[in-house]
């Protein structure tokens, strides 16, 4: 009953038919799709060769590549969320460190089974996420700085439940060891080719894309970032949204960081330092606005594979990591003027 | 998962059985490297942990300069940023261009342990260098070079008990990143060290990442909280700077010991040789025999290598600090 009116105040930024007339909309949009796509090129053209085969293209090269960008991926797809709200959450990373540290403690010195803990840890994810998106609404305050202060405060738990040790994970029967099924993270599927941790960032964006696009709430997550106003004179329950997706964002993390725990047979509090840095990034560049109201998450999957590939092909050439961060600046910054572009034709933008 | 690497490691064994029957040298040790001449062309990949740190920097000058000495050795280098993930992957990318030997300074043990396997399951001779993964060298990977952490501030915690402080007092500990294998080893190291004279107490120990801007607001509150800190333990250079900041503007002469004795102005060997410091411990970079090695495997054919290199730490203290300073 209240979609119609949802979808007329997530009309200024949402209509798509509009934005289709305007070619620099239409690039915009895609921009990651189309970036990913000249980086392949790219990666082929200057891909070292051995023996005719171009190393680029080497299914091992190809497997690594989706393997390497899974983590960060799992993270950008719930941040996509977050960001379409016109939200932040730098707490992401240090969320995937305490999962990672939780998981392996609850297995090794807890004694816990596998469903257990992975269950126990998602859920601490959720719940973290939601109580900073519960503060950040109820006492109106920036997500960024709840965000921050939650960025600290993970790593702070991290350290506590690690008692400031790494904690190895060992596979086995009995107290003390994990299921050696759980190392199943770190190996391949059909044939030795997909990597399982890609595997969980695929299904994860599928199911994210079907919320996102199909239901109710995936409207009400544009409405509100769209025009918080609006959204809340039509009905949409914008509070509830808004710790929603915080806790998206938190789920996210933490099944990164069990991926994380079980690809590298270990818990650190230091894992995952940055990765929130480079999930925004991927964000951005998939085209998700950080004024919110407008993103695709096949944006965000192609931003983060884009994101993999120029880091590999520059290592193939034995180029310096300084050019890899100068070109991924670079890349950012393209993909924000290009969106900033968009919004000033909309009339949007200032 | 145990049929993959079942598969993979049989595949690894027929593949070596292959090997073997066309080279028709069932019985003989073959060399490590098949491919390897006395003037080959050979890639050595170099997977560091973290350009970052200085040490780590300081590390790769070294085996730069090593590889440049040998005209048939083309090095690379990835940085691992201090991230397992990005490093994993990298030593992936290696595998894929299949480089000749890889030389690789884990950042954290367990997580890299299976990117060697699989480089060693692809017939790359793995030389870890200053960290190691899960196994045993000669078995799971070729051989270990490097220094020992938990030894050298062994050392670090002697010399205090014998000739910084006989007579006994308060000392501290600056730790690096909580949680990193070296910093637990560092400290337990001198720990146990000061343990030989029962007069020494350790009334603080705080952690300061390896950093000196965080050294100093750490060593800084050391001092107020225990004005009679006598000698301060730094786990590496870059702390022992900064404590030393601390100390100046506390107006506390406190004597500081940091580790790794790295070269340059910023650098530990210096500082002693100004008399800032009373000691920096040197942690050897093993990069001259990393490169040693890789010249008897690849242009020496050699069949086996010693699994365990440990190269020794030295003391710089005033005595010998201006005469190292110029190396």
């Amino acid at each position: 009953m209240s979609d119609e009116k949802i979808s007329a105040a997530g009309a200024p930024v949402t209509a798509a038919p509009q934005k289709h007339r305007d070619p620099l909309a239409l690039i915009v949009r895609f921009q990651s799709l189309i970036g990913l796509v000249l980086v392949a090129i790219g990666g082929i053209i200057f891909s070292p060769r051995r023996h005719g085969e171009i190393l680029f293209l080497n299914p091992d090269n190809i497997a690594n590549i989706v393997r390497a960008v899974s983590e960060t991926g799992i993270i950008a797809i719930g941040m996509t969320f977050v960001i379409i709200t016109a939200g932040i959450d730098l707490s992401v990373g240090a969320v995937l460190g305490l999962s990672s540290v939780v998981t392996a403690s609850m297995m090794i010195s807890g004694g816990f089974g596998l469903i257990p803990t992975i269950l126990a840890v998602l859920v601490m994810g959720i719940v973290f996420g939601a109580i900073q998106g519960t503060i950040s609404t109820r006492f109106r305050l920036e997500p960024f700085i709840v965000t921050l202060a939650g960025l600290q405060a993970a790593r702070g738990l991290a350290l506590v439940v690690s008692g400031n040790q790494y904690i190895n994970i060992s596979y086995g029967d009995g107290p003390g060891l994990a299921p050696p099924v759980f190392a199943v993270l770190g190996e391949r599927l059909f044939n030795n080719t997909v990597p399982v941790a890609t595997l969980v960032f695929i299904v994860f964006a599928a199911i994210a894309t079907i919320v996102l696009n199909t239901t109710r709430f995936g409207r009400y997550v544009f409405a509100v970032g769209g025009n918080e106003r609006a959204a809340r004179i039509s009905g949409v329950p914008v509070s509830m949204v808004k710790i929603s997706v915080y806790a998206i964002t938190g789920f996210a993390a933490a099944l990164a960081g069990i991926v994380h725990a079980g690809q590298f047979n270990f818990g650190s509090a230091n894992d995952g330092m940055g990765y929130e840095l480079t999930a925004i990034a991927a964000v951005v560049i998939g085209g998700t606005s950080l004024f919110g109201g407008a993103g695709s998450m096949v944006g965000t999957v192609a931003g983060t594979i884009m994101l993999g590939a120029l880091a590999n092909i520059l290592q193939l050439n034995n180029i310096t990591p300084a050019m890899q961060l100068l070109a991924t600046a670079a890349i950012i910054v393209l993909a924000a003027v290009l969106q900033s572009l968009v919004r000033r034709r909309e009339g949007l933008g200032r | 998962m145990r049929t993959i690497t079942r598969a993979s490691t049989l595949k690894a064994v027929l593949l070596a059985g292959a090997g073997l029957c066309i080279a028709g040298t069932a019985d003989a040790a073959e060399p490590l490297v098949k491919a390897c001449a006395k003037d080959g062309q050979f890639i050595i990949g170099f997977s560091q942990a973290n350009n970052a740190e200085p040490y780590r920097q300081h590390v790769n000058d070294e085996l730069e300069a090593a590889a440049k000495e040998v005209p048939g050795f083309t090095l690379q280098i990835a940085d691992g940023a201090g991230n397992v993930n990005t490093q994993t992957s990298q030593v992936d990318n290696f595998i894929t261009q299949k480089v000749d030997i890889l030389l690789i300074s884990p950042f954290e043990a367990a997580p890299l342990t299976p990117a060697v396997k699989r480089a060693m399951d692809a017939g790359i001779p793995v030389i870890e260098l200053d960290r190691k993964t899960v196994g045993d060298p000669g078995k799971d990977y070729t051989a270990f070079i490097g220094g020992d952490n938990y030894k050298i501030a062994l050392e670090a915690g002697k010399y205090t008990a014998k000739t910084l402080l006989p007579d006994g007092g308060e000392t501290a500990v600056l730790e690096g990143l909580p949680s990193s294998t070296p910093a637990v080893e560092r400290l337990n190291g001198f720990k146990d060290g000061v343990k030989e004279n029962a007069k020494i107490q350790v009334v603080a120990e705080q952690a300061a990442d390896w950093v000196p801007d965080k050294a100093q607001v750490a060593f800084a509150a050391m001092l107020q909280a225990h004005p009679d800190i006598k000698v301060l333990y730094a786990s590496n250079d870059m702390m022992a700077a900064g404590a030393l900041l601390a100390a100046k503007g506390a107006g506390k002469d406190v004597k500081i010991i940091g580790t790794d004795g790295l070269p340059g102005p910023a650098g530990g060997i210096e500082a002693v040789a100004k008399g800032d410091w009373a000691a920096t411990f040197t942690y050897p970079t093993g990069a001259k025999e990393a490169i040693e090695m890789s010249k008897k495997i690849l242009l020496d054919c050699a069949t086996e290598v010693e699994p365990t290199v440990t190269v020794e730490t030295t003391a710089i203290t005033a005595e010998n600090a201006k005469q190292l300073m110029g190396k």
